[in-house]
């Protein structure tokens, strides 16, 4: 009777034991960066020795004078030696004492470990602290609030949009006529497809020498080239992105709700049938409310997926004109650009704070209704 | 019998004379985040298979994980990378994490056979002055390019290698007129920062930093704004490399660091001239671009490191990765006669470039450690405000330059060409 109770458990282990290891600690060691500032500062020492007893601190970018310089050499694995210096020096610490001490090369800037007599601190042992820097710094950046816009409008634009066609590409497949079996391959195309790969494709096409506009002047519609990619034409943009996504992503929702209505018990249709309900009638009070369960699974997936879009709008937009939170967690995180992990994780966190009261709103939105249900 | 231990005997030594010849024949693993793209990579790994000392193992790799990973050699104690071939800007991580041998007596070595350009050399010092950090390993610089039929269009009187600002303007202006289109190109999706700091700043200001909010700036920027861009293809948002929109005509003007340009000069040499870029009130800022070849002190082989170092600086390999990689030689004495057209029409512009008489040096940003891609986002954040979001010229240059203080106070970073020296902090004026 024990060994039933838990064995469930016993068989949970293993993927709880990699979802913890995997996902949650990152994510939780992630989330902390966006609180805590990795500070500096240099631990002088009694004798040049990394364990020696500590005589005071210095700040970062301290100026310091070098009073006696102590050549070490270490013997490195590969057979060569290195030589090592450690410099007493004399410095103002943060209280505004003048303190001496040892310091290691590697936590000073010195221009000649021979003969300079000045250095600066740059190195020193990490002290953590908990700060909102980060997330005001995120709140008062120039671009957070339009990253911000563009993200919740084109989930605004982009998830009816994919859902009406999703339901009407899933019906036309379970209509059964005649070589709906192509209608799946065709529609299941942009699956294979990357993201990076569909921005690519939907810019060619509406570049200045793109497809849509080879087309429109060879037929003669127009006489030059319309440039709809460009600064001041930021709706030709988002309309690019919204039919990228919806080109690249429906598919997705189509097959969640395929298999939804796959599992929709065949008498409650052919009954409303019986009774004379028109196609209409059937979709709106049948097939719909039995398929909530799906549509609230692929909802959910597809807007966050939604809140995440990045690499579509990069292709089409560029990087500086319109801009999306999952670019700017990018833009920051970049070595070539800022360089800075702290604030990447804000941005990751407010993305996944995002999703996760999105979540929250759908789950809760249907379970009252069904509820609410049952009590009729 | 016999036939059978001949056979034996030959099979065992022909199995010792492998080992033997394998332990002879060491690998050297180069690093390197230059030419990290499937045919550089190729055209590299061709070149470097001349090498007699060893195997080069040439690897391509992007900065953040090179970084990375060194980092956590260095902290193991065990290597696998000898060579890091990188371009400047990555080494002041690596000078702040202490992770390089001094290869002050291997350069010496090397510049008893050839000149090694005494600029870089000290850019590789880091601001020392007795460690060499890094041993320059080939330059490049940005250039113009230009198609052969926007030449009539240039304004009167205009000389295409000593171009200003304002003729530029109008060169754009009246190729708008006779075309209908915008024909003058800029990478925005890619090297532009370092034409903001390089090349716009310092030829309207005469410096980087210190000027960032001077009226030279504020001219720059309304320049730029109201002269310049409504002549720039609205496309030029989504540029990365030049070449390619050069070579489809949808630009005929562009600016882009020579390696970006290089595939179009390739592929029609006939169709395009190179030329510096224009100049402004106080010069022509152009940026030198220096990449570097370094030792980690986990490095499994350092002897044949160096010799690989040594190797790669024999005008002979300067003058290969010229040809065909398009990256310039940092000594004296290669050979540049039998260029390639298309490689030779750069050199050209990038020798009228350096040698030109109001030419400002602008080093890429020195001692800003870590952080130096800051300075880069301050830089794109004050030409997006004014010129792409219309915001007021002076509003924004205040508020940048106070950004850009706080960067210089931070890291401590000094004052680098073409601003004066200076002590301290480099201050914004």
């Amino acid at each position: 009777m024990k060994k039933t109770k838990l064995l469930p458990y016993l068989l949970l282990l293993p993927s709880m034991i990699y979802l913890l290891l995997f996902f949650a600690y990152p994510m939780l060691e992630s989330f902390q960066l966006a609180f805590r500032r990795e500070g500096q500062f240099l631990n002088l020492r009694v004798e040049p020795q990394d364990e020696a007893a500590v005589v005071g601190t210095l700040a970062l970018q301290t100026d310091v004078t070098v009073l006696e310089r102590q050549r070490l050499e270490e013997t490195l694995p590969n057979g060569r030696t290195r030589p090592f210096y450690w410099f007493r020096v004399e410095g103002l610490d943060t209280a505004g004492t003048t303190i001496e001490g040892w310091a290691s090369q590697a936590n000073l800037f010195i221009e000649s470990r021979t003969e300079s007599t000045t250095a600066r601190v740059v190195g020193g042992e990490s002290a953590r602290e908990w700060t909102l820097d980060y997330v005001n710094r995120m709140l008062n950046d120039y671009r957070f609030g339009s990253a911000l816009g563009t993200t919740i409008l084109l989930v605004v634009l982009i998830l009816p949009l994919q859902f009406i066609l999703a339901i009407i590409m899933a019906l036309v497949l379970q209509a059964q006529i005649r070589g709906s079996s192509l209608f799946l391959y065709i529609f299941a195309i942009p699956l294979g497809i990357s993201d990076l790969a569909s921005g690519i494709i939907w810019y060619s096409i509406f570049t200045q020498r793109g497809f849509l506009n080879s087309f429109l002047v060879g037929t003669g519609v127009l006489e030059s080239p319309y440039i709809f990619i460009r600064v001041g034409n930021e709706s030709w943009m988002i309309a690019a992105i919204v039919l990228a996504e919806v080109w690249r992503a429906t598919s997705i929702v189509m097959v969640i709700v395929v298999s939804g209505l796959q599992a929709l018990p065949r008498d409650y249709i052919e009954a409303g049938q019986v009774f004379g309900a028109n196609l209409w009638q059937r979709l709106r009070y049948i097939i719909l409310p039995l398929l909530k369960p799906s549509l609230q699974v692929a909802l959910i997936l597809r807007t966050i997926l939604a809140l995440q879009v990045f690499a579509v709008v990069v292709a089409i937009a560029g990087r500086d004109v319109l801009s999306v939170l999952a670019y700017e967690t990018y833009r920051w995180y970049d070595p070539q650009r800022f360089n800075s992990p702290n604030m990447a994780a804000v941005y990751a966190g407010f993305i996944m704070l995002l999703s996760l009261g999105v979540s929250l709103f759908y789950l809760r939105a249907v379970r009252s209704e069904e509820e609410a249900a049952k009590l009729l | 019998m016999k036939k059978l231990s001949i056979l034996v005997i030959a099979l065992l030594a022909l199995a010792l004379g492998t080992v033997v010849s394998a332990q002879d024949d060491v690998t050297v693993t180069l690093a390197s985040t230059q030419f990290n793209v499937v045919e550089e990579t190729e055209k590299a790994r061709e070149i470097l298979a001349d090498f007699e000392g060893g195997t080069i193992d040439f690897v391509p790799f992007e900065e953040g994980p090179l970084i990375d990973l060194l980092r956590a050699e260095g902290q193991s104690g065990a290597g696998t990378i000898d060579v890091i071939g990188s371009i400047h800007g990555t080494f002041p991580t690596l000078v702040n994490d202490d992770v390089l041998f001094d290869l002050t007596d291997l350069l010496a070595s090397i510049e008893e056979e050839y000149d090694v350009s005494d600029d870089f050399v000290e850019l590789g010092r880091m601001g020392t002055t007795d460690y060499q950090y890094y041993i320059p390993w080939m330059q490049a610089t940005y250039i113009m390019a230009a198609n052969n039929e926007a030449l009539e269009y240039l304004p009167e009187g205009a000389d295409v290698n000593a171009l200003t600002w304002e003729q530029l303007a109008q060169w754009g202006q009246a190729m708008q007129e006779a075309t209908g289109e915008a024909k003058i190109g800029f990478p925005v999706a890619g090297l532009f920062h370092r034409f903001l700091e390089g090349y716009a700043f310092p030829s309207f200001t005469g410096g980087m930093v210190t000027q960032f909010r001077s009226e030279g700036a504020a001219e720059m920027l309304r320049f730029m704004r109201d002269d310049l861009w409504p002549y720039v293809n609205p496309e030029s948002i989504n540029y990365d490399f030049m070449n390619e929109p050069l070579l489809s005509g949808e630009v005929w003007v562009a600016f882009d660091h020579v390696a970006r340009l290089k595939a179009a000069f390739d592929e029609s040499p006939e169709m395009f001239v190179a030329f510096p870029a224009p100049a402004g009130p106080a010069g022509r800022g152009y940026m030198p671009v220096v990449a570097g070849l370094g030792v980690p002190f986990t490095s499994p082989n350092p002897d044949e490191a160096e010799a690989v170092i040594r190797y790669m600086l024999s005008p002979a390999v300067q003058s290969q990765v010229l040809s065909e990689l398009g990256f310039y030689p940092v000594i004296d004495g290669v050979e540049t006669e039998d260029l390639p057209e298309g490689v030779a029409t750069m050199l050209d512009a990038v020798a009228a470039t350096v040698g030109a008489d109001d030419a400002i040096p602008s080093l890429l940003p020195i001692g800003l450690g870590a952080r130096g891609g800051e300075i880069n986002e301050i830089f794109r954040n004050a030409f997006n405000r004014v010129v792409i979001n219309g915001e007021d010229i002076d509003t924004v240059l205040e508020e940048e330059a106070v950004t850009l203080q706080t960067l210089m106070d931070e890291t401590g970073a000094a004052c680098w060409a073409p601003d004066p020296v200076s002590e301290g902090a480099c201050q914004v004026e």
